[in-house]
């Protein structure tokens, strides 16, 4: 259940904090806003923000930034007591890139209906697979990761085939209710809801 | 046949049968020629022209185009309709009655079928048995519509005369009309409703035509083939095919890529060459010890011609900066040295008497190789090695390099990553991405500024694979906005490209994804599983071609069948 509760929520809150200051560096260096920090033993072991624009490589999510720090230093069997903070769910690719590597869990803000791989558009972490599955849990600071991809997304891409003019979007602030029709969400829950964005191609996102 | 009429018509010269016995030979040829009609008419084509037209055939299956998933989910859907016959002046008038009173008669789109059919077209079973009373109903009708003249030529008999009109007129006496889906309306109101207007109401002109409602079965979705489209007319009902295809890529464009690529221009690179170099590629990195048998090469194309972009082995089983000197990974070291420092740099260049004896040592190591990396795919997956260096996505990652490298103005990577304060160390990133070459063959593909300037990201680039891709390569391929992607070997276990959840003819049954065309994500792309086995069978491929071939590792024969290799994620 993606959106069940958390327990012990205010620990991960912390964590997820980091993975938001990632998102807004990426901001500030013209990236899709998604940043993310892996830690192992409560301890930060690698953080990655998106590098697309900048490597002008569409799968240099920043899963794959915080990954190639980590094994700098570590053997990728580390991964398997290691869980990831990200404030956008773990895309198709990173989703299954996760579950090869056997993370432990994912903790991520906000859902991704454009090609989410945790709930979003598929559930790559829980199909039948020949790699062991692997726990989600959403919705934690899910409005700060929204209102960063917004953010992002009424700025222009230049490096899209054929930019579209965006002089005229504005930015929401609205959040709407969860929609999430590939799970379950307790109607305690407070909502959490995919980022309804509804503009052009993006450089990516993660 | 014509051997048969003259040896009897010899049989005949030499002996004089008894006139009856002749009609009873006669008689048997008669059938022997109805026999050859009936055979021919069943294949369809005179057996010269089907021989002629069998290589092209077999030639055209070495590319067999994927299924989408929703080809795959919907090919078969059917919904129930209403139908009813009425004569056919009356046609428009009752379409009008039906869209003017059955709410959401149309909010089902069934734009692929016929509104109305004519009798003759309809399968047996939608025609019922014949109705006297309708066809009685058309006589005062034919009688007022005919010329008297006509009526009164001495030798015209009266239904005769009818039915010329009717020809001439080039309108059946009477149509089918597909009302709308039977879950719109329910037969009680639709048959009250019919009752209230011409022509099954009576009017001052004509008695009423009998009402009779069918529920038929029809075809929910468009048909994606003329065979289907076909099919389906003899089956349900008159199905158009539009020569476009909802579900997946537009039949235009799937030939022009299998022209493009089975029979290339001058100069261009074929399908078979690009999987070739892919295979070298998966054979050199694991010859290396480097990974897996599996390999990628990128091709773009502009103006018609083809440039070789990227070329790329699974590397796997590289050591990353963290496990160097983890000693399971040893005993590969020598063999990376020697084969770096090896001047292989083409795909066909012969191999020395002194490489023999390498490969030879090499081989041995190989095999062990093999099972040790079958027994590590049993015992854990497919984790073993680092998953960021499959084919696809270390040839993907040359792209980008290479695109940084010939972009008109100089764009500072990872600059954004050091702006934003993140202390990095390139060396690490470097080992762990491996975008670069390993080797003197991927380096000749990478070192080439091939590739068009200031593209975006691999849009509309062409994919050769030596199998199908994982999850994460496939949506890697998603990502990266690719044109083409053709593939030899199915994964079922592993593959994010194949639909099939269900057996059939295509092939093994895999996970079922399609990533290469589903509407839910903002990219698809056109797919191929490349049959080389067909193009055997069709022999047309020259000898020096094979012989081409069979020099060259391939990755064909390494690990495919195993069956711990099918739980590896390519």
């Amino acid at each position: 259940m993606v959106f069940g509760p958390i327990p012990n929520r205010e620990y991960h809150e912390g964590f997820m904090r980091k993975a938001i200051e990632m998102a807004e560096m990426a901001l500030a260096s013209d990236e899709t806003p998604v940043g993310c920090v892996f830690v192992h033993n409560g301890e930060v072991i690698g953080r990655g923000i998106n590098g697309t624009n900048a490597s002008l490589n569409g799968t240099r999510h920043a899963e794959f930034v915080a990954l190639a720090e980590i094994m700098a230093k570590h053997p990728s069997s580390i991964l398997k007591e290691t869980d990831l903070y990200v404030t956008v769910e773990p895309c198709i690719m990173c989703a299954s890139a996760l579950r090869q590597y056997r993370i432990h869990a994912v903790y991520f803000g906000c859902l991704n209906d454009r090609f989410g791989g945790c709930g979003g558009v598929m559930t790559v972490h829980s199909d039948q697979g020949v790699d062991p599955t692997y726990p989600v849990y959403g919705g934690l600071f899910r409005e700060e990761a929204i209102m960063l991809l917004r953010k992002f997304y009424v700025q222009e891409n230049n490096k899209a085939p054929d930019p579209k003019p965006k002089k005229n979007r504005e930015l929401k602030t609205e959040i709407l209710p969860v929609s999430t029709p590939n799970m379950l969400t307790p109607a305690a829950m407070p909502t959490v809801e995919v980022a309804k964005l509804n503009l052009g191609k993006p450089a990516k996102s993660g | 046949m014509e051997q048969v009429r003259s040896f009897t018509a010899k049989v005949f010269a030499h002996f004089p049968f008894p006139p009856l016995l002749r009609h009873v030979f006669h008689f048997q040829l008669h059938l022997l020629a109805a026999f050859n009609r009936a055979r021919h008419a069943i294949m369809g084509l005179p057996i010269d022209s089907k021989a002629a037209s069998l290589s092209g055939e077999a030639r055209k299956r070495q590319m067999l185009h994927l299924k989408t998933k929703e080809e795959c989910r919907l090919g078969n859907e059917t919904i129930q309709v209403w139908t009813v016959e009425l004569p056919s002046k009356h046609a428009e008038g009752i379409l009008k009655v039906i869209k003017d009173n059955v709410e959401h008669q149309d909010a089902i789109d069934l734009q692929h079928l016929r509104r109305f059919a004519k009798p003759k077209y309809l399968p047996q079973h939608v025609l019922g048995r014949r109705d006297l009373v309708k066809e009685m109903y058309l006589v005062p009708q034919a009688w007022e519509a005919s010329a008297p003249t006509v009526m009164q030529m001495p030798d015209a008999t009266w239904e005769w005369s009818t039915a010329s009109k009717m020809r001439t007129n080039n309108r059946p006496p009477t149509l089918y009309l597909m009302v709308c889906p039977s879950e719109t309306i329910s037969l009680r109101d639709l048959h009250d409703l019919m009752l209230q207007h011409p022509p099954f109401c009576s009017s001052p002109d004509s008695w009423a035509y009998p009402l009779e409602i069918k529920e038929i079965t029809v075809p929910r979705l468009a048909p994606t083939s003329p065979d289907q489209a076909k099919n389906w007319s003899d089956m349900y009902w008159p199905t158009f095919y539009r020569k476009t295809n909802p579900f997946g890529a537009h039949p235009t464009t799937i030939e022009k890529a299998e022209t493009d690529l089975q029979t290339p221009l001058e100069d261009n690179i074929s399908v078979e060459q690009a999987l070739e170099l892919a295979d070298y590629a998966g054979s050199l990195t694991e010859k290396e010890g480097f990974g897996i048998c599996t390999g990628c090469a990128i091709v773009e194309r502009v103006d018609d011609k083809t440039e070789i972009i990227a070329v790329a082995g699974d590397a796997r089983r590289k050591p990353l900066p963290s496990e160097i000197g983890v000693d399971a990974l040893n005993d590969n070291d020598d063999a990376n040295d020697t084969s770096i420092t090896d001047s292989q740099d083409g795909t066909n260049v012969p191999i020395s008497a002194n490489e023999r004896t390498k490969a030879r040592r090499e081989k041995r190591k190989k095999k062990k190789a093999a099972e040790k990396a079958a027994n590590e795919a049993e015992t854990s997956g497919c984790t073993s090695g680092n998953v960021m260096s499959h084919a696809v996505m270390r040839a993907i990652g040359m792209v980008g390099r290479k695109r940084l490298r010939v972009a008109s103005q100089p764009i500072s990577a990872e600059s954004n990553f050091a702006a934003a304060g993140l202390e990095h160390n390139e060396e690490a990133r470097d080992a762990f991405f491996l975008d670069l070459p390993v080797n003197p063959l991927e380096q000749q593909y990478f070192e080439k500024d091939n590739l068009k300037p200031d593209g975006y990201l691999c849009l509309k680039l062409e994919i050769f694979l030596t199998h199908e891709p994982c999850m994460m390569c496939s949506m890697a391929l998603v990502h990266s906005r690719v044109g083409r992607v053709i593939f030899k070997h199915r994964m079922p276990k592993t593959g994010g490209l194949t639909a099939e959840t269900v057996s059939n003819d295509t092939g093994p049954v895999g996970l079922g994804y399609g990533l290469c065309w589903r509407k839910e994500l903002n990219w698809q792309f056109t797919c191929w599983e490349y049959n080389a086995a067909g193009k055997r069978a069709a022999g047309d491929g020259t000898a020096d071609d094979n012989k081409h071939l069979n020099l060259l590792p391939s990755c064909d024969n390494a690990n495919v069948g195993k069956l711990s290799f099918n739980s590896i994620h390519v």
